[in-house]
């Protein structure tokens, strides 16, 4: 289609972000700020752009990892499963009314309301905190998830209208409302299942990387309010600003499930884990508790020499050093989170401000 | 096959049973929109092994004023039970002599849709240059469509009302249905292969 940019053309530049899963606490922050801001209007219950889930988990939509969409090797789309809204589940009403106001007492207690549909037998966190492994070795870790605003975005290429595009500024994939019609091949498409369809006014949704606060010199509203300064956002181009360093420089960044093919411009600093316990409580110094083998199915084998590298940079710190890795995933400076995109929303005074979009113009 | 549109009362929005009765229906036989002819990689190979355009014929009779025609669809419904996709079906004309009915236009060539899905209360006119290759139209007062669309027995029938000057200049229509419960939806209609001539009344 005529909206989509083949490879060959490229954007001027890619806004990008990094999540340092080592300080997620699994708050969802992110995902009601993101809820407050973007989906609350008829058929948006159920939508949450930005989710967290406890690793291992079933995830959001349930078992999307085994949805399919996404690239083969040789270049080609690859069929996928449309999420239905059952597996995506949540959007619920409660029974306020009876709880509150029905004059039964502790006899009733706040459930959802049963609707058949199955929308009640899953949410986007339903399986918090379950993770893997069992006593005295259970493990687990948080993972944010939004749209990867792809390099390739499989999601647009299967759009039959024309409605979604990848925009040449900055590389957000958006979608002319207006235009989608309903079919729902994005969704078939994109393998990490983060887009929604609004059954009320017929058209899918999914992230749009806040590009009305961008666009002022605004971050995204998950990594602003987000308390434990682990989400960077800029131009992934950006040689001196963080994403680039984490992602290309260091190394310790990584995109998740990179073998999908799609070029996810959203990376991840993968999670540090304690080491086992023998049966006798002894601490196991050769085996960290989540297995590497489970992150390299999330992260890609890049993921050992990403742990590596962290590793050896707390023990030069330990020892004494500096580590210029370690004092960027810090984050002493909160603003420096934000690259480009450090406005105050609270002082902007309606007028669209300026800001350079990208490092590198073409 | 030829329809042959009926005269009615000027100004009828929603034709009593008797006036269908009345005019002369033609059965239309319907093939699934080429494979070949769907407008990207993806659906090409997600749909290489499915099979789509399930809905075999159609039924279809037109009626008209001086300014408004009447188009009612008739058919069998394989399977009632709703899925994700909605049931829905769309009358389209060309707006050239070149534009191709067996892939709902072609890029440019244009065709417009008189479009309706089960689960809207109104009709939608879209411009198609393509198997789902669609673009939603603002249609307002002389240009809108109306539709009503009833389920019975398991046969859909749905009757659009919209401006007879869609019609012109080549007095032929295309009908493509699309069955819901088959996840049929944008191009992977099953469609009349050739225009189908109207003949309106004197």
């Amino acid at each position: 289609m005529t909206n989509v940019l083949r490879p060959e053309e490229g954007t001027r530049g890619q806004v990008a972000m990094v999540f340092d899963l080592n300080k997620c606490m699994g708050c969802q922050t992110c995902s009601v700020a993101c809820k407050v801001l973007w989906t609350r209007e008829e058929g948006e219950q159920h939508q949450w752009w930005m989710t967290v889930n406890t690793q291992p988990g079933s995830g959001t939509p349930k078992d999307w990892e085994s949805m399919g969409g996404g690239v083969e090797r040789g270049g080609n789309p690859l069929p996928g499963h449309q999420p239905s809204r059952a597996e995506f589940g949540g959007g619920w009403n409660f029974n306020y009314q009876e709880v509150f106001y029905g004059g039964k007492g502790s006899s009733v207690h706040l459930r959802p309301e049963e609707t058949g549909d199955g929308t009640t037998k899953w949410g986007m966190n339903w399986d918090e905190d379950q993770g893997g492994g069992e006593w005295p070795n259970a493990y687990y870790f948080y993972l944010p998830r939004l749209c990867n605003h792809c390099t390739r975005p499989v999601c647009a290429e299967a759009c039959p209208t024309g409605a979604m595009y990848k925009r040449r500024e900055d590389g957000i994939v958006l979608r002319d409302e207006d235009v989608c019609m309903g079919s729902r091949f994005c969704m078939e498409a994109c393998p990490y299942k983060k887009i929604y369809f609004n059954y009320a006014r017929n058209v899918a949704q999914h992230c749009i990387f806040c590009f009305p606060r961008l666009e002022r010199g605004v971050a995204p509203t998950c990594a602003r309010q987000c308390p434990g300064r682990l989400a960077f956002v800029g131009m992934l181009e950006d040689q001196e600003g963080p994403i680039h360093r984490l992602v290309h420089e260091w190394g310790v960044a990584l995109p998740l499930h990179g073998e999908y093919g799609t070029g996810p411009n959203i990376f991840y600093v993968p999670p540090l884990s304690p080491y086992r316990l023998h049966e006798d409580m002894t601490i196991d110094y050769e085996t960290p508790r989540i297995p590497p083998s489970y992150l390299e199915s999330l992260f890609g084998p890049n993921v050992h020499s990403a742990l590596a590298i962290l590793k050896r940079e707390m023990d030069t710190v330990r020892e004494g050093g500096t580590s210029e890795i370690l004092d960027t995933l810090i984050v002493y400076k909160w603003q420096s989170l934000f690259g480009p995109f450090t406005v105050d929303p609270g002082e902007l005074d309606g007028k669209a401000v300026p800001v350079a979009l990208t490092t590198k113009p073409t | 096959m030829t329809i042959h549109a009926v005269r009615t009362a000027a100004g009828a929005t929603d034709l009593p049973a008797t006036e269908w009765a009345a005019a002369q229906a033609a059965q239309l036989s319907l093939t699934p929109v080429p494979l070949e002819a769907q407008p990207n990689a993806y659906i090409k190979t997600a749909w290489a092994d499915r099979a789509y355009g399930t809905v075999p014929e159609v039924r279809v009779a037109a009626a008209c004023d001086d300014g408004q025609l009447h188009v009612q669809l008739e058919w069998e419904d394989p399977a009632a039970e709703e899925g994700e996709f909605p049931d829905a079906a769309a009358v389209f004309f060309p707006f050239d002599e070149n534009a191709p009915a067996h892939t709902i236009g072609a890029d440019g060539h244009p065709v417009t849709l008189w479009y309706w899905r089960s689960t809207a209360s109104e009709a939608q006119v879209v411009e198609a240059s393509g198997p789902g290759v669609f673009r939603p139209v603002a249609a307002t007062g002389a240009s809108s469509v109306g539709v009503a669309a009833a389920l019975s027995g398991g046969r859909w029938s749905v009757a659009f009302t919209g401006p007879v000057s869609s019609l012109e200049p080549a007095r032929k229509l295309g009908v493509v249905v699309w069955n819901g419960s088959n996840e049929e939806r944008a191009g992977l209609g099953a469609v009349t292969a050739e225009w189908v001539p109207v003949e309106l009344p004197d």
